[in-house]
């Protein structure tokens, strides 16, 4: 399914355009997730992102019409939840809950036990979809293999010490490295 | 929701294969070893695309029961040789040790694919386990990802070969455990070294009273 219609919507009217669309037909939810926007130059924070299907106007090739809501949520303040208008939204919110760390305010699954984790196995400490969450294994378990493309070839032709700066990636301040990486690192250093 | 299934204590590895098989004279043991080689009971731990692959070297092409392999064992219990095929989590770690623990000794076990020798392409993620020899011990390491039946059929040749030469006594197999992985919440439930102990001496591990423990005071 090709989504076309996106929909920015300011925080403060998230559930309320939430339900307005539902009573206009879009009755099937379809997912809900985060973006982490934190390091965004304007207004940084979180999208939280929600996708509503009408089940009930078949449109022939082109497919249930859909939208695809966004708001920018700041990290720190619970998002309102939507358990209330849809109760399948409960796994969503606490994935996203444990993924992110982002809270939602209202959440109701039935059980009256909040938030808890629903992926992540017991004692996990973190929200692993962060971009401040550091994949730590990178830095503190060794590997036989090259972490960054061209590592590990004698040819010429490797870019050779050009480190990827992708989020998460432990910078070569972080723990202990195996000797050969450290000594690229002290190379550069000279 | 939870539901408390407790670890399932298991029986001192001795005795399975029998205590007099150490002492078995030479023709005996080759024998032993034949059979035990030739009649492996497999369990696929299929966790991901690699199982694919398993399942495409069980079925009739590759057809690895001409090598003695007979797939699809009941459970666990029944099985000797355990091959995990797939990305193995850290969620689903505790589930590959304690199935691990509930298959009787003599057991092997075959790691099949990148992701369950290393971790593989997710070797950095948050979730996945860095090797499923950090949980068991493995006997054969079958690289790809994934990698052929043919691999599969090559890595059962291995194992098979290990089998034949090998000599299951009791201290080859508490060997197996003692000083290669630190002791979990299973192994304390599971009596590794009573040989050696004195009578009228408790070992260091703390030991469940088990049937047929009698003839131990």
């Amino acid at each position: 399914m090709k989504v076309t219609d996106v929909r920015d919507v300011p925080f403060g009217e998230w559930s309320s355009t939430v339900l307005a669309l539902r009573e206009d037909g879009y009755a099937f939810f379809d997912f809900l997730t985060a973006v982490d926007q934190t390091d965004a130059d304007a207004d940084p924070g979180f999208d939280v992102v929600c996708h509503l299907i009408d089940p009930s106007h078949p449109s022939g090739a082109a497919g249930l019409r859909s939208v695809l809501l966004r708001t920018r949520a700041v990290d720190g303040v619970a998002v309102p939840s939507l358990t209330p208008i849809f109760s399948g939204a409960a796994w969503h919110e606490r994935e996203t809950h444990e993924m992110f760390g982002l809270d939602f305010d209202g959440f109701d699954d039935g059980t009256g036990r909040g938030l808890r984790p629903l992926l992540l196995p017991e004692g996990f400490e973190g929200t692993p979809l962060r971009k401040s969450f550091v994949l730590a294994a990178r830095a503190s378990k060794p590997w036989p293999g090259g972490k960054e493309p061209g590592e590990g070839h004698e040819s010429a032709r490797a870019p050779g010490r050009r480190r990827v700066q992708a989020p998460g990636v432990p910078g070569p301040d972080w723990g202990p490295r195996e000797p050969s990486s450290s000594r690229a690192v002290a190379e550069e250093s000279t | 929701m939870g539901v408390d299934l407790p670890m399932p204590s298991v029986r001192p590895p001795d005795i399975s294969v029998g205590p007099v098989s150490a002492h078995a004279p030479k023709p005996i043991k080759v024998v032993l070893n034949w059979g035990r080689r030739y009649s492996l009971w497999v369990f696929n731990f299929g966790l991901a695309c690699c199982a694919i692959e398993f399942i495409a070297a069980s079925m009739g092409r590759h057809d690895f029961m001409r090598l003695g392999v007979i797939p699809f064992a009941p459970g666990p219990r029944q099985a000797d040789l355990m091959v995990v095929s797939g990305t193995v989590t850290d969620k689903m770690a505790p589930a590959i040790r304690r199935l691990y623990d509930q298959m009787p000794e003599p057991k092997y076990v075959i790691s099949f694919g990148a992701c369950s020798n290393s971790g593989g392409p997710y070797w950095d993620s948050y979730s996945v386990t860095k090797g499923v020899d950090q949980i068991i011990p493995v006997d054969v390491y079958v690289p790809g990802c994934p990698p052929r039946p043919e691999a599969l059929l090559h890595g059962i040749i291995r194992l098979q070969e290990q089998i034949a030469s090998e000599r299951v006594s009791a201290q080859r197999i508490t060997g197996r455990y003692a000083g290669s992985r630190v002791g979990s919440a299973g192994d304390v439930r599971r009596p590794l070294l009573r040989r050696g102990a004195p009578a009228g001496r408790e070992t260091p591990t703390t030991r469940i009273p088990q049937a047929g423990d009698g003839g131990d005071r």
